[in-house]
């Protein structure tokens, strides 16, 4: 048996920028960019889910 | 690449190449990994149509991202300066190794004008109000916050602030300056009261904790739906930092960060005999985490946090937090660094604010640095979340930006288990 838990959202645009830069997201000894969401993705989403 | 990890009793399987999260049941996962284990027609077409959907064995992407010279965002050290004399402190007390000052208004401005001027198209910039403590400059703070909007806006630019403080000068106006202005503000407060106390000490070498966690409180309270982060450090002597980090938790903060310190103090420094003992204080407290969502009292922990769905994009995983490209700091006299853990070192002097140039060599490292530049991420499963690490650890810790701290790597890639084991257990109640 084996069962996806989770995929990446296709999307059409990357590079925007848009996101913050991760060290000073949260912390200022680990750049973790995988804590991030997608800023436009998550957008979108909200937008959608109006 | 695949990564097979077991969590309690549960197989995971992370494809590095799609970003897919699978689980599976333990003759799969010995299969997955190479043994010789009868499967059925059914249990080899289900691992067959996963990787014709590309979510299994699919080929890692190991181009170079694009990156333009475009600068986002500035570290902005308004006080090198501190009303704390923490122990592990990498910014040597405040000081940064060299005299305790304030950072003018005119460097400030100088400051936000060299970013407005190498934003290139971004429309979003970010400055981070840093220190020592940035309280102990809240004027430029406020008048700096005052000239980036007016400046930006001329040039349709918008503006996201952070303050990385203690909190010891928290007062009811401050608050209500930074739930105005602030996106994000981040608290430093080490969890227990005798945990915080022995290394966060006043000028008068008293314990900090009673001092900060009333203020703390009352700016959460305030805080709304905004951003902010109380964030602790630990260290050789509290690798039990999960009690910390459930403290904090029942102090009433919902967004916590936890760090492990960066320092060469050799009773507090982090070495490889603790991995073990600090693999399974994560392990423990994404127990009691998952324990808490359930009971619907559950909590943010930074490192536990993870969008395997709607996650940073690739040009963003392979080129990560953009330090000496995107991200700069300033510090007080207008020297120019790549982040805040380089201000100081004449090494790492990139410009001046005031000559308004960048050192188009030491530009060209950080640049040109990425995920496929280090090549211990090679086979690393971590790499598409971690992006190779924090260049100036990296540095500090082997000499080159370029090389992964193996400790810092392994403590990475526990908390990324434990991340995707709270995904799919979450998962499973939806």
């Amino acid at each position: 048996m084996i069962k996806t838990i989770a995929k990446p959202t296709e999307r059409k645009i990357t590079g925007c920028g848009e996101c913050r830069s991760t060290c000073q997201s949260a912390c200022k000894t680990s750049c973790t960019v995988g804590n991030q969401s997608c800023e436009r993705v998550t957008r979108e989403q909200k937008i959608e889910r109006k | 690449m695949i990564h097979i990890f077991t969590y309690h009793d549960n197989y995971y399987v992370y494809d590095t190449g799609s970003g897919a999260l699978h689980e599976c049941d333990e003759k799969t996962a010995r299969y997955l990994g190479g043994e010789a284990v009868e499967m059925t027609d059914g249990e080899l077409a289900e691992i067959a149509g996963l990787k014709s959907a590309g979510l299994l064995d699919k080929e890692e992407v190991n181009a170079f991202p694009m990156k333009p010279e475009e600068a986002k965002a500035l570290c902005l050290h308004v006080s090198h300066d501190c009303n704390l004399r923490c122990r592990y402190c990498f910014a040597d007390e405040g000081a940064y190794h060299s005299v305790r000052e304030v950072m003018s208004l005119d460097t400030a401005k100088a400051a936000i004008d060299f970013l407005l001027r190498n934003s290139g198209t971004r429309k979003v910039l970010e400055i981070d109000f840093f220190g020592g403590e940035p309280l102990m400059n809240l004027g430029v703070v406020k008048a700096a916050v005052a000239y980036a909007k007016e400046e930006g806006a001329k040039l349709g630019k918008r503006f996201l602030f952070t303050t990385t403080t203690n909190g010891l000068l928290l007062d009811d106006e401050t608050i209500e300056f930074f739930n105005n202005e602030m996106e994000n503000v981040v608290l430093s407060l080490d969890g227990r009261e005798e945990v915080h106390d022995a290394v966060r000490k006043t000028v008068n070498g008293k314990g900090s904790f009673a001092l900060v966690i009333d203020k703390v409180k009352k700016f959460v309270r305030s805080r709304g739906d905004k951003h902010y982060y109380v964030r602790g450090t630990f260290t050789a002597k509290n690798l039990d930092f999960a009690d910390d980090v459930l403290f904090l938790a029942d102090q009433g903060f919902d967004s916590i960060s936890m760090e492990p310190v960066v320092t060469d103090l050799p009773d507090l420094r982090i070495e490889e005999e603790h991995l073990a003992a600090i693999e399974k204080e994560y392990e423990r407290l994404a127990d009691e985490y998952i324990k808490r969502e359930e009971e619907g009292r559950g909590f943010n922990f930074f490192h536990f946090n993870i969008d395997l769905e709607g996650g940073p994009c690739l040009q963003k995983r392979v080129s990560a937090c953009g330090a000496g490209n995107e991200y700069f700091s300033v510090v007080p006299n207008g020297d120019i660094y790549p982040c805040h853990q380089f201000a100081g070192d004449p090494a790492w002097k990139m410009g001046n604010v005031f000559e308004g140039t960048i050192d188009a060599a030491l530009r060209a490292k950080f640049a040109n640095s990425c995920l496929f530049t280090r090549k211990k991420c090679k086979d690393c499963f971590a790499k598409f979340i971690c992006s190779g690490g924090c260049s100036a650890n990296n540095y500090h810790y082997n000499g080159d930006i370029e090389e992964p701290y193996a400790i810092t790597c392994a403590m990475m890639k526990k908390r990324i288990e434990c991340a995707m084991h709270i995904l799919a257990r979450r998962k499973a109640r939806e």
